[in-house]
């Protein structure tokens, strides 16, 4: 064991690893860490040339300059990625300089029957795939790693606010994969690692066309062709769109959008090459079904979360859905067709603002969308829903007089909180709210028999049904029909209260 | 879904008697954790194991990675090595293991093969028909690799192109090479090139790979 001291190539400052003999070793790189572990060399296997070395020395200079000075660039930096800020030289070999990951992306107790990846990093494969989930599957993950259904949300979020932020720059990913976000499901967060491949097309050329699963149907299907043919395809920002839904629909669903029972070859690498390429077919697709799941064909650890008539991509609720479709129908073989990062990402919040606890305290996801039926129940465990279920849909002024609704609803539970974004529709819900717009703004509980909203911050709520202000510190009662102004401010919105399940 | 079924053939002639076959258990569990701490192993991975001296036995039938509990692999203090033998057996375990694609069910990954060995064939007549038998097999990759100066490269050529030759057997030299299998097992799960069809990762710099 050895600490080697390098000198960056871009300012001459210099930093230190320890040399074990068994670094971390990558497809591409070696990682070593710094002897204080708050960063890590990693040292490239083979060596750069001189585009690789240039694309490199960019992204560690003028395009961590253009992310730092950009709106929310701490918060990027900090939370969302682990982007390189430095090449170093060092015997030849070239290496870079990475943050290192926070120490809630490292397994505190891994799986559930023994110690193996302890201390180990949470590569997202772990928590898309369905077998680690099962509990008698030999090698589970413990409960205490798994999260939440909701808190695969936030990771989703995490996820599509990095790749909305390589995309302003008009930098992709390239190889947007499970094994390059590392995700905490109980800490509801992920980070974006592996960014020193990126694609600037015409500035940058791909390196790697991506990683199985995640490789867009139109990369492979020219795959055979030469890199120099104008019909190749290789990655850009439209393929980072193909992958960021797999990603979000594997973190949801626990199952791969693409590969169903349909055999296009008797050959096993021509088949795979097809079902994911040019013959590509959402699993789900609603006319064409020659794709579904076989079950009888499915692992025995894989059939619960497989099972697509019990578990259909519509329990991802009604603004995931349209853009499930739109990315695996319209635009699986249409990558302009594809939504892009924010449209993701706005779905995603809307749909937290649609979630219910289920009641069955075991239920292992605890939560689940609204069906927007009268009658709600867990697809999960199939519990119904008890009691009274407050319905808020929002409407916001067109017009003098005209209120118009904002197909944005928020489905009541106890102790569920409204926020200024749900209030004010120029508040938007992203990663540039400030901390005083995160504090709640009133709380809904069910108090007595009844469902009542306790107001702590609006000034200028008034419940125009019974015509009432009421104060900081008061609080409404929920009755069907009610109408409530929320804000008498510019861009303040009404909402209109339905109580379902009666 | 689709396995990748990985066959292990290994020498427990009487050659490897004493160092030589703890080295290769030691080497053997070493990678079966190490496999086991990737996820997208256990999604696919399904292993066999083979042992040939005098005797050829399948210590393992193929089996899943996360059901899969290492045997103690053991060996007689002398005696000779058939491995044409074991390949037989190969043969006949590969025809019935393997799921193969129909017009309704998706069939397994193309097997790979690791055949370990410090000796030659005893059975040299047998071994020099069913090798080629073998080879002309749907195998994704066969590597052969072959420890010490008593091993010989040439006769394996006929098995596979890929003969990787270790000096020796001790307990490094085989974590090694096994840390070298099971990154060959897993590249087809990491980011892919640009470039042309994937072919086997560099071997370590120890390790001597005939070609």
């Amino acid at each position: 064991m050895s600490t080697i001291t390098v000198k960056s190539i871009l300012n001459g400052a210099s930093y230190q690893y320890v040399d074990t003999g068994e670094p971390k070793s990558g497809t591409a790189k070696n990682v070593y860490f710094s002897p204080d572990k708050k960063y890590v060399v990693a040292i490239f296997k083979e060596k750069q040339d001189f585009n690789q070395l240039d694309r490199l020395k960019r992204i560690a200079s003028v395009q961590l300059e253009r992310i730092k000075k950009m709106d929310g660039g701490d918060f990027f930096l900090d939370e969302i990625f682990r982007w390189p800020t430095d090449v170093i030289e060092y015997n030849g070999k070239t290496g870079i300089i990475v943050p290192i990951y926070k120490s809630n992306y490292f397994f505190k107790k891994g799986y559930s029957s023994q110690d193996l990846i302890k201390g180990e990093e949470k590569n997202g494969k772990w928590f898309a795939g369905a077998k680690f989930r099962n509990k008698q599957f030999p090698l589970s993950l413990d409960n205490s790693e798994l999260g939440n259904w909701l808190n695969y949300f936030q990771i989703c979020v995490n996820i599509c606010r990095g790749v909305k932020k390589l995309h302003q720059m008009g930098l992709a990913h390239s190889d947007l994969s499970y094994n390059n976000v590392l995700v905490d499901p109980i800490n509801k967060s992920a980070v974006i690692i592996d960014l020193d491949g990126m694609v600037v097309p015409g500035v940058y050329p791909a390196e790697v066309i991506g990683t199985a699963d995640f490789i867009a149907p139109e990369v492979l299907a020219t795959k055979h062709l030469s890199i120099t043919d104008p019909n190749r395809k290789l990655p850009n920002i439209r393929t980072d769109l193909h992958a960021l839904p797999v990603l979000i629909y594997m973190f949801l669903l626990h199952r791969h959008p693409l590969k169903g029972g349909k055999v296009h070859d008797l050959d096993t690498e021509k088949d795979d090459l097809l079902s994911m390429g040019e013959k590509a077919l959402f699993i789900e697709h609603p006319r064409d079904k020659s794709n579904r799941p076989k079950m009888n064909q499915v692992s025995k650890w894989d059939q619960y979360w497989s099972d697509i008539d019990k578990l259909p991509y519509t329990i991802t609720g009604p603004y995931l859905k349209p853009l499930f479709d739109k990315a695996f129908i319209d635009g699986l073989h249409n990558p302009m067709a594809r939504p892009t990062a924010e449209e993701w990402e706005t779905a995603l919040l809307k749909t937290s603002d649609l979630v219910q606890t289920c009641g069955n305290s075991s239920c292992e996801q605890k939560w689940y969308v609204f069906d927007n039926t009268n009658t709600p129940k867990c697809p999960f465990c199939g519990t119904k829903h008890q009691g009274t279920l407050p319905v808020l849909d929002f409407y916001s002024q067109f017009k003098e007089g005209v209120w118009k609704p904002e197909n944005h609803r928020l489905m009541v539970y106890n102790n569920q909180y409204l926020f200024q974004w749900h209030v004010n529709k120029n508040i938007i819900r992203n990663e540039r709210l400030t901390a005083a717009q995160k504090v709640p703004v009133g709380y809904f509980t069910f108090h007595n028999n009844k469902w009542v909203f306790v107001n702590q911050k609006l000034t200028s709520l008034v419940d125009k049904t019974e015509n009432i202000d009421i104060p900081i510190g008061g609080m409404l009662e929920l009755a069907d029909g009610k109408q409530i102004l929320l804000s008498k401010e510019e861009g303040g919105r009404v909402m209109l209260i339905t109580l379902a399940n009666k | 879904m689709r396995r990748l079924p990985v066959y292990f053939l290994l020498d427990t002639s009487g050659s490897m008697y004493g160092e030589p076959i703890h080295a290769l258990n030691n080497a053997l569990s070493g990678m079966i954790n190490t496999l086991r701490q990737d996820p997208q192993a256990l999604d696919s991975l399904w292993i066999s194991i083979i042992t040939f001296d005098r005797d050829v036995n399948e210590v393992c039938p193929l089996t899943e990675l996360a059901m899969f509990q290492l045997p103690e692999i053991t060996c007689p203090q002398s005696g000779p090595t058939h491995t044409g033998k074991a390949l037989e057996l190969l043969y006949t375990k590969v025809q019935s293991d393997i799921k193969k694609s129909t017009e309704n069910q998706k069939g397994d990954w193309k097997p790979l093969l690791f055949l370990f060995t410090d000796g030659k064939p005893s059975d040299i007549q047998l071994y020099n028909e069913i090798a080629p038998k073998v080879r002309n097999l749907n195998f994704g990759a066969i590597v052969a690799c072959a420890a010490g100066n008593l091993a010989d490269d040439s006769k394996l050529k006929v098995l596979t192109d890929d003969v990787v030759h270790l000096d020796n057997a001790d307990s490094a030299t085989l974590k090694q090479f096994f840390k070298w299998v099971s990154e060959t097992i897993e590249q087809g799960n990491k980011s892919q090139g640009t470039g042309e069809s994937v072919a086997l990762p560099p071997p370590p710099s120890e390790i001597t790979l005939v070609i």
